[in-house]
């Protein structure tokens, strides 16, 4: 079973209507290792563990997709923007290069 | 109360992983056999040997000067109606000097309704951070910005 991760969306602003465009922002508790650093205490290199995919969806539709690299910070940020249709779930997937996968959500609430 | 343990523990860690080197290592500095993607390498295998201009349409936000190399702000905006027919079709954020030039991806789409991407990355060193953005008739814009990094490479 895929270990738990920590992440959030966040909307802002928290207050939004109908046809307003706000930020998605969505951040994760993940080490990123690149894979060229050594652990200290082996000697070993840590080998590479980095998120490299996200899909941002809309009650189930895609809209953003990102590609990532072991060269963005630990415990990464992403945002982007979306126009709000109305009331739904923004549901972000993502995926490391060990291939765990997780997934993460929150509803859409306009007012308005 | 849940939201606000999690915001506790992620500026903890957050502040943990400021105060570590980045561990990348730069183009340069690469061992021998290493797996270098330089930043040529990268912009072509996007583009495709496609022409790439640099335009003022592309606004690239990164700090001057970087403390400490492992979390760099990355901003970009790019002027864009965002429609099914003139939108932003992908943001790629490039280190010219990074061992992998690559950083992060990301395809929008006009739901997206503003060109707009931002995220924080590792740079090794001293080095230029690369915008280049593909359109959707295909074309591709760019933008380029240095970052002095004062606190970079593997330590």
């Amino acid at each position: 079973m895929a270990e738990a991760r920590k992440s959030m969306i966040k909307f802002k602003p928290k207050k939004f209507k109908v046809g307003d465009t706000i930020k998605v922002d969505f951040i994760v508790i993940h080490p990123m290792e690149t894979g060229t650093k050594k652990d200290k205490k082996t000697g070993n290199i840590k080998p590479a563990h980095y998120i490299d995919s996200i899909t941002f969806s809309l009650d189930g539709k895609p809209f953003t997709t990102m590609k990532v690299w072991e060269t963005v910070s630990t415990n990464p940020y992403f945002s982007v923007n979306m126009k709000v249709p109305g009331k739904g779930k923004v549901t972000v997937d993502y995926t490391d290069n060990t291939g765990e996968k997780n997934t993460k959500s929150k509803k859409l609430k306009p007012k308005g | 109360m849940k939201r606000r343990n999690f915001i506790k523990g992620f500026c903890a860690a957050s502040a943990v992983a400021a105060t570590m080197t980045p561990s990348i290592l730069l183009a340069k500095d690469a061992p021998k056999n290493a797996n270098v993607l330089t930043i040529d390498a990268a912009m072509s295998a996007i583009t495709g040997g496609k022409a790439v201009t640099d335009s003022a349409k592309v606004s690239l936000t990164v700090p001057e000067i970087a403390e400490n190399g492992a979390v760099v702000p990355v901003k970009v905006h790019v002027e864009s109606p965002m429609t099914e027919a003139d939108y932003v079709k992908a943001i790629h954020v490039l280190a010219s000097k990074n061992g992998n030039a690559r950083c992060a991806d990301v395809m929008l789409t006009p739901l997206n309704a503003k060109g707009y991407f931002a995220t924080r990355v590792k740079l090794g060193g001293t080095q230029d951070v690369v915008a280049l953005v593909e359109l959707s008739d295909g074309s591709f814009l760019r933008a380029a910005k240095p970052v002095k990094v004062t606190i970079g490479g593997c330590g």
